[in-house]
């Protein structure tokens, strides 16, 4: 067969053209590869919102080799609004026990930031929930995130197609940041867990309020970039009560009696996963996160305390989510 | 302090008060002339600066003409604000709070007619045919109208409450509508129909989701009462009753600082009676140590609601 020039060029551009459309669908969409060999995580079985959490959350602590000696350590908890008689938010009692464990732990300073997602009066959600007064009292400083100074950052992945993102100073200074969820059922994403609980870091002063342009772009995807460009360093999870059905603010309340502890975001997440009943890689940010941010597989898994069974009766979800239901 | 002109009783009673917030105002201005979100942020906001630029009054003094000065040295070229100084996108709902904080400054009319056009422009994504389709036939777990549709936070998201009732009252403040704007009125009641549309099932508003996957999503003291601002002349309609009364059901029980100002700048929009109110409001404790400057703003501009409604358009 003889090769022509002009044909050698078109069948040159037409590869071009095909590589150039189908490559991007190959390659991956995040930066970096920040998974630890192993990951460790603990299941504590507390019962109800009382003084014994302080002991609980500290001896839970001890299991993890964390240092935060000298350091800022932010507590990023789930408020998104309030509601009476609803278990919306990350239970003001954790919260206050993370922080004063971290403290005995030798931290320079503990700070809860968080930047609710539905309501613009922070201080109404803060002293709504009982946050106001308990972080008075303890004099632990309050961020608010929908209002902190903003750096634009360069994002670390590229699911949802924006190159920056506005993110607040405080989050973006913390050496040890802690994501505290509200383990929930959620009527866009299928669960609130500690990458979804990242959202919350987004800005309601420049992207507004709800944060929408994050759902335009893609909830999942969303969560994704947030959580590459933003390290989760631990997560203490507050199944205690958790939420089922058309969560996050009209679900039902749900006691699980569980608080989870990782030094990992996706295995804390797939852990809550299946303590809710679900299959953890049906869920598609914990499925793509584990491809990058942290381990899913129980194969490497350092459990400690319980193991993670399934409830006898998975959590409700809206009918878009029943997939996520383990078999 | 001797600008701020006082009326209320209530308010005259703790002028102490009121003259100590409206002094923390004046020490949170920026060197460039606005002023930043939180007392610990040298980022300028545009939402801080134009409601305290309101809050301060339109009157010769220096702080309000640095004010009036970085407001119009901020535009973007395009005619919109941008939500903070140095963001490289455009704020449909500071547009609009800039376009009213400016009312009364004549060098700054290009800036405020070219902000203006701007927000004529501006739509909430539902505006467009096939993200309406989509509403109406793929996508119906939240109960809205999509044909009725108003201003978003910023451009290529949906239309919600709080951005479109500050169109609505940026836009009321027009002299007519002519060289050019003369939509303003179609669009101002496509606006109001869609804040009808977006109202809680008992009365009142959220950002903008009145009923998602079958459940009523509870209604917010401050959203309602920046619809119930955009609503003022259509006190009658059985929405704006509803909401009226949960309002003032609701605002005695309020001890955050923001949502209460809002609640009492609305409620006194209605002519309902506000002076208990404002008598919480100043008493709450250590408002000028609140940290986020817009709350400062708000405090000021409800304890002299009449002056405050006249500024945000509002006619009484």
């Amino acid at each position: 067969m003889i090769l022509s020039r002009r044909k050698f060029v078109v069948g040159a551009a037409a590869l071009a053209a095909g590589a150039s459309v189908s490559v991007p669908f190959f390659l991956p969409k995040y930066h970096s590869d920040r998974r630890a060999k192993r990951s460790r995580v603990a299941i504590l079985n507390v019962e109800q919102y009382s003084q014994r959490i302080d002991e609980v959350l500290a001896s839970g602590l001890r299991l993890f080799r964390i240092n935060v000696q000298g350091k800022t350590v932010i507590l990023k908890p789930n408020l998104v609004d309030y509601i009476l008689g609803t278990a919306i938010n990350t239970h003001p009692t954790l919260v206050l026990a993370a922080a004063e464990s971290f403290r005995r732990m030798g931290a320079k300073c503990v700070i809860v930031a968080e930047g609710p997602g539905h309501q613009r009066d922070t201080e109404l959600v803060l002293s709504e929930s009982g946050y106001r007064d308990s972080l008075r009292d303890q004099a632990i400083n309050f961020v608010d995130l929908n209002r902190d100074e903003l750096v634009r950052m360069q994002l670390r992945a590229s699911y949802m197609g924006m190159k920056n993102l506005w993110l607040p100073r405080t989050v973006l200074g913390a050496d040890f940041l802690v994501s505290m969820p509200k383990i929930k059922a959620h009527h866009w994403a299928g669960v609130t867990l500690s990458m979804k609980n990242m959202l919350g870091v987004v800005p309601g002063a420049r992207y507004g309020w709800p944060k929408n342009i994050l759902h335009w772009k893609g909830i999942q995807e969303s969560i994704l970039d947030v959580c590459a460009t933003i390290p989760v360093h631990f997560v203490i999870a507050d199944g205690i009560i958790a939420m089922e059905g058309n969560g996050p603010l009209n679900g039902t309340a749900r006691p699980l009696g569980k608080i989870v502890l990782a030094d990992d975001p996706v295995a804390a997440d797939a852990t809550c996963a299946r303590l809710m009943g679900f299959e953890p890689d049906r869920i598609v940010h914990i499925r793509e996160g584990a491809k990058f941010l942290g381990n899913l597989s129980l194969a490497v898994i350092d459990q400690a305390g319980e193991d993670p069974k399934p409830p006898t009766t998975p959590f409700r979800v809206v009918p878009e989510f029943r997939h996520l239901y383990a078999l | 302090m001797e600008r701020f002109r006082i009326k209320s009783a209530a308010v005259k009673s703790d002028g102490v008060t009121l003259n100590s917030v409206l002094a923390e105002l004046s020490r949170r201005q920026l060197p460039a002339g606005g002023w930043a979100a939180l007392r610990s942020s040298v980022l300028a906001s545009l939402e801080s600066t134009c409601l305290t630029t309101l809050a301060i009054g339109s009157d010769d003094s220096e702080e309000a003409r640095l004010a009036q000065e970085f407001l119009v040295r901020v535009q973007n070229p395009n005619g919109s604000w941008p939500a903070f100084f140095g963001d490289d996108q455009d704020g449909a709902w500071v547009t609009s709070l800039a376009a009213i904080a400016l009312r009364d400054v004549a060098t700054a009319i290009p800036a405020r007619l070219s902000g203006i056009h701007w927000l004529m422009k501006c739509q909430g994504r539902e505006a467009n045919w096939f993200w309406r389709w989509k509403f109406l036939t793929a996508d119906r777990h939240v109960r809205f109208d999509p044909d009725k549709f108003g201003w978003p936070w910023v451009p290529d998201t949906c239309s919600w409450v709080v951005p479109t009732a500050f169109a609505i009252l940026a836009f009321s403040q027009l002299p007519c509508s002519c060289g050019g704007l003369e939509d303003v009125p179609l669009r101002v009641d496509l606006g109001i129909e869609m804040l009808m549309d977006r109202a809680c099932p008992g009365g009142g508003w959220n950002a903008g989701n009145g009923v998602v996957y079958g459940s009523t999503v509870a209604p917010h003291p401050d959203d309602t009462a920046i619809a119930l601002l955009a609503l003022n002349n259509r006190t009658q309609h059985p929405v704006v009753q509803a909401s009226l009364e949960w309002l003032e059901r609701t605002a005695p029980t309020l001890t955050a600082p923001w949502s209460l100002a809002w609640a009492i700048l609305a409620l006194a929009a209605h002519d309902r009676a506000v002076g208990p109110l404002i008598t919480s409001l100043l008493g709450l404790p250590d408002l000028s140590g609140n940290a986020d400057t817009c709350t400062l703003a708000l405090v000021c501009l409800a304890a002299d609601c009449d002056r405050a409604l006249a500024s945000l358009g509002v006619k009484l």
